[in-house]
């Protein structure tokens, strides 16, 4: 809806141009009204606009340089666009950085700080953060970590500004961060304000106020994102789901499909015995054979089975070998099993081709004397003992699942590694780093 | 939901309405509350105060000075479901800097003052300062200075003392509750709460007014009429 006619008669000029009372240069003021300080870009004067007038606050012969951004360039940050109107260089010990004044007169005042090529975008809060620790801040519901402390002092100062601005002024600084952000404190003996600050991308600065690309900032900004975080979770999502498939496909299609059967009978007199079961026919290129030996009559007794698969046509035999055993009995605990009737034993990677399997078996008793069994034991005739062999083939193995698993986990890891490095130089910069020789009361 | 104000409506005229002529130059100048009975003559820039006895000069107000300001007189908008228009502003100064306040006009009658300095926003609605129960407060009421950044407990909140300062009146426009006299020199002290609630007190020789509000954005006043500022677009929440 455009606004009533009478109301928007003609729209009223945003710039007014002053001339410099010491330069005589042009000084163009783009936030008039609220800019109570202008510096000279030219002579590095401070002039005193507060309403209309401009008065000499400190004369200076020297230009302060031009910012990276010069003064009067507009860009669109946030969806918002915003003029640059302020500069100023600051610094704390060896520390250096770079702060714009951003105005637009529907949105009011936002701060750009360049810090070693990193850029953030800087609001002033009209809330005060919440006290947590001694060394935490809440903000939102987000927790704030202290990175910084010190005094921070004025270097250079060139364009508008909304107070009274001056070369040489110091106010105590405090930031907290999180990732992305970092929470600011000045200080001074007027007044406390806080600051939120964005981490901006370098493209996107790039593209809304052209900025030459810095390139990497190395160490990280305090509140730089590592660029390895959102991948680490994204990558653990989609390691997690790729390993969850793995697992779901392994046991489904990885579940043994049984094509040979056989029970062989067991002698009483425990001695050795074999049979031969085949043609086994194995058509995939490799695979798993899995031998499956069950004696159902098994009580206080064992079998020892050795396999050889054997291939019809080249003779190469593939071994493998078990045991089924089971006893029981009964003592101060009471009764007691031990074992399992059934020996589970699998082969890898047969090849194709026609194979016998040849069972060598021997069943034993443990107690010979069988007084636990009125008829004399699992081997009696009248239990008629036998061993039900079952073949079958499996097209996944475990070791492959674990390869594949590590070949899911192998990237992730690199990754782990590179944020660690990241997080530990980023770090590295505050000054509230934990020592090692320090107590364990950080 | 509040509702929108309508832009294109004509000026609300309340049934209070008083047109009377400019005793300087003649125009027709409008009270539309006998809460406000200031006002500057929208063509002559005179100070008037309307009683009993009629209207009287105060004086020229001065001209104001020249600012990119997005408030006008004449905007509209809403706060907590009830329109209002912007009808009158003070313009301060101190030390170090400048601001305006804007005076509201509500559907009701009742008045608020939005505050901007520094391009943040702050709406206030005067409060009986015999209800404020804070010892600090009643000392800077009887001359004492206030300390910045001593703290203090009000309405159940942690209020820090962000600014204290003697400010004075550049000028004024519009209507306004009382006569605004370039010159006019008041003690002024601000106070923050964590969620951006703030208050402020006003002392003028021995009487002292109290004011209680928050911190707003433009955008949650569902502004219109906003002014027109050469070479930026209208905000998106203006639209």
């Amino acid at each position: 809806m455009p606004p009533e006619a009478s109301l928007s008669a003609p729209p009223a000029p945003a710039v007014r141009a002053l001339s410099c009372p010491n330069c005589g240069g042009t000084v163009e003021l783009r936030a008039a009204g609220y800019t109570v300080h202008v510096g000279c870009q030219y002579c590095g004067s401070i002039l005193d606009t507060t309403d209309g007038l401009v008065k000499l606050v400190t004369q200076a012969h020297a230009a302060q340089g031009t910012p990276d951004i010069p003064l009067g360039t507009r860009g669109t940050l946030f969806g918002v666009e915003w003029e640059a109107i302020g500069y100023l260089r600051r610094s704390q010990d060896y520390y250096r950085w770079d702060e714009y004044l951003l105005f637009n007169p529907y949105h009011g005042y936002r701060w750009l700080v360049n810090a070693r090529g990193g850029w953030s975008f800087g609001t002033m809060l009209a809330r005060v953060p919440t006290w947590q620790t001694f060394s935490s801040y809440m903000l939102d519901g987000a927790a704030y970590t202290r990175f910084f402390a010190g005094t921070a002092t004025v270097d250079r100062v060139v364009g508008e500004f909304y107070w009274r601005v001056a070369v040489g002024e110091t106010v105590k600084t405090g930031d907290w961060v999180r990732p992305g952000f970092m929470l600011s404190r000045e200080t001074s003996d007027r007044e406390e304000s806080w600051t939120l600050n964005q981490w901006v991308p370098d493209r996107v600065m790039v593209r809304a106020f052209g900025v030459a690309p810095a390139g990497r900032v190395w160490p990280p900004l305090p509140h730089q994102p590592s660029p390895w975080g959102a991948w680490l979770g994204k990558g653990a999502l989609i390691g997690g789901i790729a390993l969850a498939f793995l697992l779901a496909l392994s046991i489904v299609l990885g579940g043994t499909t049984w094509f040979a059967s056989q029970a062989l009978p067991v002698a009483v007199d425990g001695r050795e015995q074999n049979a031969t079961i085949g043609p086994l026919h194995l058509s995939g290129r490799y695979q798993r054979v899995q031998v499956r030996s069950t004696v159902p009559r098994l009580e206080n007794g064992w079998v020892d089975l050795d396999y050889s698969l054997v291939d019809r046509r080249t003779q190469q035999v593939f071994a493998a070998s078990g045991a089924a055993e089971r006893y029981e009995g009964t003592d101060s605990d009471g009764p007691w099993t031990e074992g399992s009737r059934d020996s589970d034993v699998s082969i890898a990677a047969v090849p194709a081709g026609d194979y016998d399997l040849v069972v060598d078996y021997k069943g034993n008793r443990w107690s010979e004397n069988g007084t636990f069994y009125p008829d004399g034991g699992w081997m009696e005739p009248t239990n008629a003992p036998q061993i039900v062999v079952e073949v079958g083939t499996g097209t996944l193995y475990g070791s492959n699942l674990f390869l594949a698993a590590l070949l899911v986990a192998l990237p992730w890891v690199i990754g782990l590694v590179l944020h660690l490095r990241f997080e530990k130089a980023r770090k590295g910069e505050s000054d509230f780093q934990p020592k090692p020789s320090e107590g364990s009361d950080d | 939901m509040p509702r929108r104000p309508n832009c294109s409506a004509a000026s609300a005229d309340f049934p209070m309405s008083l047109h009377l002529p400019c005793p300087n130059c003649g125009a027709d100048v409008v009270f539309r509350s006998p809460a406000l009975p200031a006002r500057v003559c929208d063509t002559c820039h005179s100070m008037l105060v309307r009683s009993d006895a009629g209207l009287a000069q105060f004086g020229i107000a001065a001209a104001l000075p020249f600012d990119v300001s997005p408030v006008q007189i004449g905007m509209r908008g809403t706060d907590a479901g009830q329109a209002f228009e912007v009808i009158g502003r003070v313009r301060w100064s101190w030390t170090d800097g400048a601001w305006n306040e804007w005076l509201l006009l509500f559907e009701d009658g009742g008045t608020a003052w939005l505050g901007e300095a520094m391009g943040q926003f702050m709406l206030l609605r005067e409060y009986p300062f015999g209800d404020v129960r804070s010892k600090t407060l009643r000392a800077v009421a009887n001359g004492e200075p206030a300390q910045v950044g001593g703290r203090i407990e009000l309405f159940g909140r942690k209020l820090a003392i962000t600014d204290a300062r003697q400010a004075l009146c550049i000028t004024a426009e519009g209507e306004l509750p009382f006569v605004a006299p370039s010159g006019w020199q008041v003690y002024n002290v601000d106070l923050r709460g964590p969620d951006g609630e703030c208050v402020s007190l006003q002392r003028d020789g021995k009487a002292t007014s109290f004011y209680r509000g928050r911190y707003v954005t433009l955008a949650e006043l569902a502004p219109c009429g906003l002014r027109a500022i050469e070479g930026w677009a209208l905000p998106d929440y203006a639209a």
